[in-house]
């Protein structure tokens, strides 16, 4: 009994951190409606970038998120403007295949610079975790859920409450009638791809701290998980989006204890599998924010 | 001096040209109507005029300008502002978010807020409706809509493309006078029509495209006169 209780908060602890980064993702498709694969090797660029600045003179946590943060902000509106501004009315598949060979150059720029398979990251804290009745409690968990929750408030407000949040709505209702409001499509494209970016490079550093390491597998697994936890969402649901990210750390969390850790992914995927052949409403739709 | 002038302006999908060298002109303060068939390049034009679609040659000049292939918020920007064919709401912003999203380049918060009044004062089923997704509104509420947000710009032209389209007759007569109250009010209004009988009661300045080229020019009584066009647009009996 007590494992189940263990086992369903460390699903959720670890399924919030899948809740970030598909937020990012999601917030890209539900505008773009562009699946940009380049996301995760944008965060891996920002997570090394941070651990270079770390090794090299030292930095601090809080500049090492800001490192990080601002590192994957750039290099997703470079993606954007590489592979996603061009390809704006045309093909959705361009786009895709471009955000792949981008996803190479990041990645390869990141090992390039710092090549050894594995690098230390600071500790987000470094003391013993927490116990209460038997629960053990992670701190880095429950930060990675205090930022969920934050970036989750936050979107929302940016998007139902400030000027900047009708663009981005009015954009995804009607793209064409947007222009015609005077909401310039492109900006609009390109501010929530940096709002995306930035929130990929916060879960990315958070991932990397609670992991106390950073390795090149970073970016592939930002991708994955991120995409997964997307579509179980439903693709294009902020809320979705969360609830997906949570009911694969679930998943996960049972999976492992009760499989055993080969099974972990496996059963994510079948899972994604069985939804998808089945044609659940909830994926098939294509309703956004 | 005309507020929009249409110079010799081709507009292509592709390789197929819609409009083959278009040209005519807006006076301020006037009601100009065009009308033609379906697929003549009605909508075409009003989507090259917004900045939607560019044209491949040719000049727009506006309110002294040259506005030809700039970007639509830019165009906006300017003083132009187009009521969409079909309408386009954005349906899942509430009535109110599609007011602002109209004023969305005005930054002067208290000049926004009184022209949002004066829409409700002008569409009080708007007012009723404020909080209502678009998306649920009627067709004739959903015009409306579209009519203000295109207002909350504060255009100098008024840009409309088949407003009436779909409409119920009463609805449509409703349109048409909010279209007359408008020019009472010193708009300048270009409109795309098909109902050449509500055009007629309201309109200065007619003209008719046919295969993407002007085919004819003129006054109302001159349409009116117009033997061919009276049996194509009117009916044959006299109107």
């Amino acid at each position: 009994m007590i494992d189940l209780a263990q086992n369903t908060l460390d699903g959720l602890f670890l399924g919030s951190s899948y809740a970030l980064l598909a937020l990012g993702f999601t917030l890209i498709f539900g505008v773009l409606r562009r699946v940009n694969l380049s996301y995760g090797p944008a965060i891996m660029l920002g997570c090394y970038a941070a651990t270079w600045a770390h090794l090299s003179f030292g930095a601090g946590l809080l500049a090492l998120a800001a490192i990080a943060v601002l590192c994957t902000t750039l290099a997703g509106a470079y993606v954007e403007r590489l592979c996603f501004a061009p390809h704006r009315q045309s093909s959705a598949i361009a786009a895709m295949v471009a955000s792949f060979a981008l996803w190479m150059q990041l990645e390869e720029l990141a090992t390039l610079a710092l090549p050894r398979h594995i690098y230390d990251f600071p500790p987000l804290y470094a003391g013993a975790p927490l116990d209460f009745w038997g629960l053990s409690l992670r701190v880095e968990s429950l930060v990675m859920l205090g930022a969920a929750i934050a970036v989750c408030a936050l979107l929302w407000w940016i998007l139902y409450r400030a000027r900047f949040g009708i663009a981005v709505r009015a954009v995804i209702d009607q793209p064409n009638a947007a222009q015609l409001a005077g909401i310039s499509v492109p900006r609009t494209f390109m501010l929530t791809f940096a709002m995306a970016s930035a929130i990929g490079g916060l879960a990315g550093f958070l991932i990397a701290a609670s992991h106390e390491q950073v390795t090149p597998m970073l970016g592939m697994w930002s991708t994955l998980k991120g995409l997964l936890a997307m579509m179980l969402g439903g693709l294009g649901s902020l809320p979705g989006a969360v609830a997906g990210g949570l009911a694969l750390g679930l998943l996960e969390a049972h999976s492992q204890w009760f499989l055993g850790p080969q099974a972990r992914d496996l059963i994510a995927y079948a899972l994604l599998f069985l939804l998808l052949a089945a044609r659940v409403p909830w994926m098939t739709t294509r309703s956004a924010s | 001096m005309s507020l929009l002038g249409v110079q010799d302006v081709v507009t292509a999908y592709g390789k197929i040209e819609a409009l083959k060298g278009v040209s005519l002109e807006v006076a301020p303060g006037s009601i100009t109507c065009l009308l033609g068939p379906n697929g003549a390049g009605k909508t075409t034009l009003m989507m090259t005029i917004a900045g939607i679609l560019k044209p491949k040659r040719g000049r727009i000049v506006f309110d002294g300008a040259d506005i030809a292939g700039r970007a639509p918020h830019a165009i906006v920007g300017r003083g132009v502002a187009l009521v969409p064919e079909n309408r386009l709401v954005f349906p899942g912003m509430s009535v109110l978010e599609n007011l602002l999203a109209g004023a969305y380049q005005r930054g002067d918060k208290k000049t926004v807020a009184e022209d949002l009044e004066r829409m409700f004062g002008r569409f009080p089923r708007l007012k009723e409706r404020a909080a209502q997704l678009a998306g649920t509104l009627s067709g004739g509420e959903q015009q409306m809509l579209a009519v203000a947000r295109a207002l909350m710009s504060r255009p100098k032209l008024l840009l409309m493309d088949e407003p009436s389209l779909g409409l119920a007759p009463l609805v449509v007569e409703e349109i048409f006078r909010i279209v007359a109250d408008l020019h009472k009010d010193g708009a300048t209004i270009f409109l795309v029509e098909q109902n050449a009988h509500m055009a007629l009661k309201v309109a200065h300045h007619f003209y008719l495209i046919e295969q993407g080229r002007i085919s004819f020019s003129g006054t109302p009584g001159a349409l009116a006169e117009d033997e061919v066009i009276r049996r194509a647009y009117l009916g044959s009996s006299k109107a």
